[in-house]
């Protein structure tokens, strides 16, 4: 389980998220909504511990992580797949994926772990002796995915996987995602702009808006709302 | 011929010595992008450090492996007070006038401690009149046990990066640190470990050149650090294969120009290939090309 209590980020005198509380439990995913700037990024770089917490606290299975350095806190079962192509450009696919698994939980053996993402991604198979870097802008997202959920963790924060990328690889990817959530049993927290996509795949949603949350609620009753379109105009 | 021979081997074990050097400098660049530009205090301070341990009456071994351990916490210190804090803004370039500091304040106290003249190395492996005969050339032992030790570092230190998950973790880090962090890897341990690292590459070539020089004094190192800069660039800044291959090349190039020519002529010769090298080819002959995809 992961629960967020007042949270607050902050850069210098900026005010990046102002006070958020949630609790996502284990075998769900949760969708924050908001447009570019309403704090989603900080939000998750908060939970994972790259990004100072200015106030509140973060609790993974009851356990205050607060004051625990990111390295820790993966290592208690955290993943992170960061926005921005985040992935080691200059080792190849297999590289990146055999890394992230080397330091991840390694439930599952490294053969079997790679074997898996191949079968998912079989574009990945073919690129595995490619240096990340050349690959384009679709793959380089399902190299981080995988390499996010290759290190088999208990949570699974994933920044605007859809950023930027055809419809088509976007729907691989989103199923990707959701395939992972369901056999895993993983606590999955999804930021995304775009707000449908999120709350078909999402149990609950939340509209986050100049760093606090705005609305909330199960994702299908927001959906069936309406409140996806209806944010595009009056949130997003 | 034969002078030609025995240059291009005394060359050749010279540029062994710097390809340690640039090994050194290698390390911490990995990690954090950085060089220490006290290098070459660290290996005159170890050589110093072992001559007075050995005046004491120490075993030689004991001497060495002591001195080298005193520079393995001036690694840990390097990096904590003098890197750390300037990377800790985007861009900084303090650390370049910090290591420097840091080097100067160790030949200082090196000068306090020990005396400023040069003071005689003693023999740890080989006398320096002990020679086999190769091609009917006498090459000085010293000078194989620096090149194969070179060599035998230099390899373990490419199996080390490519075969082990640690070593890809500090390829990874120097790369994306907070990328490193969020997948686990304990990235200021790796930084740490490089500097301890590259201290003890930087004191094992000071005992080695010490070894074959004879001699020490605590502005030794400064012109050595030079030249394992320029091997390190002139390799590839970051490759060890690199950094032996330029170590070598320049070895020989300076010991034929010293030879022929005249021995003043070493180092204009040194800096004259870093020009070209950095105008014809600035990433080196054996570095690794950045994958970036626009």
């Amino acid at each position: 389980m992961l629960e967020l209590r007042e949270v607050k980020v902050s850069y210098g005198a900026v005010e990046a998220v102002r006070g958020v509380s949630l609790i996502a439990k284990p075998g769900t995913t949760t969708a924050i909504l908001g447009a570019n700037g309403a704090g989603k990024s900080s939000l998750l770089r908060t939970i994972s511990g790259v990004a100072p917490l200015k106030g509140g606290s973060i609790f993974l299975n009851n356990q205050d992580v607060s004051k625990i350095p990111a390295e820790k806190r993966a290592r208690l079962g955290l993943a992170h797949a960061m926005e921005g192509r985040r992935l080691f450009r200059q080792l190849t696919v297999e590289e990146n994926l055999r890394l992230a698994w080397s330091f991840g939980t390694q439930k599952t053996p490294q053969p079997a772990a790679i074997e898996d993402i191949y079968a998912r991604f079989p574009i990945l198979k073919e690129k595995s002796a490619v240096q990340a870097g050349y690959l384009s802008g679709g793959q380089q997202q399902m190299v981080i995915l995988s390499c996010a959920t290759i290190r088999d963790p208990s949570f699974l924060l994933l920044d605007e996987p859809s950023l930027g990328l055809a419809p088509i690889i976007v729907t691989q990817i989103y199923e990707f995602i959701t395939s992972y959530a369901r056999r895993s049993g993983a606590t999955v927290i999804i930021a995304e702009q775009m707000a449908n996509l999120a709350l078909r795949v999402s149990d609950r949603g939340y509209v986050l808006r100049r760093g606090k949350f705005v609305l909330e609620g199960e994702s299908r009753k927001l959906l069936a709302d309406g409140v996806a379109n209806s944010l595009s105009a009056s949130y997003l | 011929m034969t002078t030609f021979l025995s240059l291009v081997l005394a060359g050749v074990s010279v540029g062994a010595v710097y390809a340690l050097v640039a090994l050194g400098l290698n390390v911490t660049f990995w990690t954090t992008k950085t060089l220490n530009f006290g290098h070459g205090s660290l290996m005159m301070f170890c050589a110093m450090l072992m001559v007075y341990f050995a005046s004491q009456g120490l075993v030689l071994a004991l001497a060495a492996v002591l001195s080298l351990l005193v520079i393995a916490a001036f690694g840990i210190f390097i990096e904590r007070f003098t890197v750390r804090p300037a990377l800790k803004t985007n861009n900084s370039m303090g650390w370049v006038v910090s290591t420097l500091g840091f080097g100067i304040v160790l030949q200082g106290v090196a000068a306090k401690l020990f005396g400023s003249q040069a003071v005689a190395f003693p023999s740890i492996l080989f006398d320096s009149e002990d020679f086999v005969t190769i091609f009917g050339l006498h090459v000085s032992l010293q000078y194989l046990v620096v090149l194969g030790l070179s060599v035998f570092l230099v390899v373990v230190l490419e199996a080390f990066l490519r075969l082990t998950r640690w070593g890809q973790a500090v390829r990874a880090v120097s790369h994306d640190p907070e990328l490193g962090r969020v997948n686990g890897m304990p990235v200021n341990a790796i930084i740490v470990g490089s500097f301890v690292l590259s201290a003890l590459l930087g004191g094992a070539a000071g005992l080695l050149v010490s070894q074959i020089g004879g001699t020490v004094d605590p502005a030794f190192g400064f012109n050595l650090v030079l030249f394992g800069f320029v091997a390190a660039v002139v390799g590839g800044m970051g490759s060890s294969v690199g950094a032996l291959v330029g170590g070598i090349a320049l070895g020989v190039l300076s010991k034929l120009i010293g030879g022929y020519v005249a021995s003043a002529a070493e180092q204009p010769v040194a800096f004259a290939i870093l020009m070209l090298m950095l105008a014809l080819r600035p990433n080196g002959l054996l570095a690794q090309a950045e994958a970036t995809k626009a």
